[in-house]
């Protein structure tokens, strides 16, 4: 049974058509034209409770704008949306009951008080017992360090500060499915680990996660399935393994030749490689395709008969594999 | 009043005086203006009267006038504006509180931050200028009914102008017209009782006038404690009307909310 469910959703909005320089700027005034301009289009998705999902896309592919939707905050131009059975826009208060959300770039602390006036304020809007308050407190200092700032004015915490923070107010309340936008945007190596490492547990206790992130490393630490969006439709839909064994068809193997490498007779040699120069003139990358080849097979050719000072693997990369779905090279 | 309602009233409030400076200088220059108003209105009275107010009860009027100046523009409506133009009016539809009763308990809280400065500051003019008393002890208790109204009156007006900034995507000129319309049609300019007939009865037709004729009215015995009641009922109308229709124009501006970026 699913917990979250979209059925053609699309979102247009009207956009300013105005012409730059002075002249654009005097003739809009006059006469207005606007364009439409659609952020979502047709979007098809179904979450069931427990899953753990990566909404990714590259910028103004319509991954903050789904949020929107799915949360009740924007009306749907077309289609629908119904999360644990209820429209999230019509049925807001209720819906917001039983979601908690984090927007990376915009925080939901009251910037002027101290961060613990904030999730008190939260306690009293979600109804939250002073036991449950007391214990999540608890979770979220073991886990986030909380403690450590929780006196502070927001306005005086760190990114990373308030972003755990932030986490920290969308959960308060135990939500049943959660939505995260880009919760690591900007934070150093060691505050995402921590994240990471609470969103996991998050996950593994059972509640259900949207997350949209261009950090790649949360989408492979955190979610099963990956949904990659484009120009507001979806171009994958599928789970993080699927994408891997379908999408990387090709390994390659880094070779450090004794003298400078002769790409051509290289490639003449071994035809059912393909040979690209590396950075040094000793250096070349053989790509092979994974199906036709073992690892060990190829390994053993090369070490043969071109006796490499040296060698390195090349590891597939889900990141390359999302970059040539952005780029269109890839298809569903 | 539920939790959460004074959750959120007590927030706005520890808000506003978590700013001490400006807080303190908004209650330095409302004092400013009421020795301003004071000075002004001497010179013009001397001796006599204007449009059936003495020195004496001029002196009344004007800080009635500091009292409901202070407390009518203490909400927090650019900090309301301010989460709309910046989107963060996304995090508020997040949550599980109606959006206008949410609003309205933080303006409400807001305003109730002035409060303290709006009562001292009345004591020290009534102690130094000594105006006019009430007319009786009714028209005293009646006046601090009209001004209790105050409170959702100016929220009502307040929200209606910053609901505006989803169509206009700014609040600077809106909340320059709607200062111009409460200064001008509340009397707290003028007394409405110096403007052509016409005029009046524009004003008594705009909710405005509440806000500092329809108190000092009642305080200075210009009309009967039926006219009096009668001016609060009509007080209290305005309050529930401007929620009523505020809560209208919310039912289709938030079919067309837009917030654009992450």
């Amino acid at each position: 049974m699913p917990i979250l469910e979209s059925q053609s959703l699309t979102k247009t909005f009207r956009r300013p058509d105005k012409a730059s320089g002075f002249k654009g700027a005097v003739k809009h005034l006059a006469q207005r034209k606007y364009k439409n301009y659609t952020a979502v289009d047709g979007i098809d998705l179904s979450i069931d409770a427990g899953e753990s999902v990566a909404y990714v896309g590259p910028n103004g592919a319509g991954k903050s704008t789904t949020v929107k939707l799915l949360t009740g905050i924007l009306r749907p131009s077309e289609g629908t949306v119904r999360v644990m059975g209820r429209d999230p826009h019509t049925e807001r208060i209720a819906n917001a009951h039983d979601i908690g959300v984090l927007f990376g770039q915009r925080t939901q602390l009251w910037w002027d008080l101290p961060v613990e006036e904030s999730l008190k304020l939260l306690k009293h809007m979600y109804g939250v017992s002073d036991a449950d308050y007391k214990r999540r407190i608890e979770r979220f200092d073991e886990l986030l360090d909380l403690n450590e700032f929780m006196p502070a004015l927001a306005r005086t915490l760190s990114l990373g500060q308030r972003m755990r923070a932030d986490l920290a107010c969308a959960l308060i309340h135990d939500p049943k499915m959660v939505y995260l936008d880009e919760p690591t945007i900007g934070l150093d190596i060691s505050v995402k680990d921590r994240l990471r490492a609470f969103l996991r547990e998050l996950v593994n206790d059972g509640t259900t996660l949207l997350l949209t992130s261009h950090d790649l490393a949360d989408i492979e630490e955190v979610c099963e399935r990956i949904v990659v969006i484009d120009k507001g439709a979806i171009a994958y839909d599928g789970s993080i393994e699927r994408l891997k064994a379908h999408y990387i068809t090709t390994k390659a193997v880094n070779l450090y030749l004794e003298g400078a490498a002769d790409v051509p007779a290289l490639a003449e040699k071994f035809p059912d490689y393909e040979w690209t120069a590396g950075e040094a003139p000793s250096e070349v990358t053989v790509t092979y395709e994974s199906n036709r080849f073992t690892t060990a097979e190829v390994l053993g050719s090369l070490t043969a008969q071109l006796s490499p000072r040296d060698l390195s693997l090349s590891e597939p990369s889900i990141e390359d594999v999302i970059r040539r779905l952005y780029a269109g090279e890839l298809t569903k | 009043m539920a939790s959460i309602d004074i959750a959120l009233a007590t927030i706005a409030f520890k808000r506003k005086i978590a700013y001490k400076t400006t807080w303190l200088f908004s209650v330095l220059f409302g004092g400013w203006a009421l020795l301003a108003g004071l000075a002004v209105w001497n010179h013009l009275i001397g001796d006599g009267e204007i449009g059936g107010y003495d020195w004496e009860a001029m002196k009344a009027y004007l800080v009635i006038g500091f009292l409901t100046t202070t407390l009518a523009w203490a909400g927090a409506e650019w900090d309301m504006a301010n989460r709309i133009l910046d989107g963060l009016v996304a995090i508020d539809l997040t949550k599980p509180v109606d959006f206008q009763r949410a609003r309205a308990a933080e303006y409400i809280g807001g305003m109730t931050a002035s409060v303290p400065a709006a009562i001292l500051g009345t004591v020290i003019a009534v102690l130094v200028f000594r105006p006019a008393g009430p007319a009786s002890p009714l028209a005293a208790a009646l006046t601090v009914f009209s001004l209790l109204f105050i409170f959702p009156l100016a929220f009502g007006i307040s929200y209606l102008a910053i609901l505006c900034c989803f169509v206009t995507q700014r609040f600077l000129g809106i909340q320059w017209a709607k200062d111009s319309l409460v200064a001008f049609f509340s009397g707290m300019m003028i007394p409405i009782a110096l403007m052509p007939g016409w005029l009046q009865g524009l004003a008594w037709a705009m909710p405005f006038v509440h806000f500092t004729t329809t108190p000092a009215s009642i305080y200075l015995g210009r009309v009967d404690t039926a006219g009096a009641l009668g001016l609060i009922a009509v007080e209290a109308a305005w309050a529930v009307g401007l929620l009523v229709i505020a809560r209208l124009i919310w039912r289709q501006l938030v079919k067309k909310v837009t917030v654009h970026g992450g």
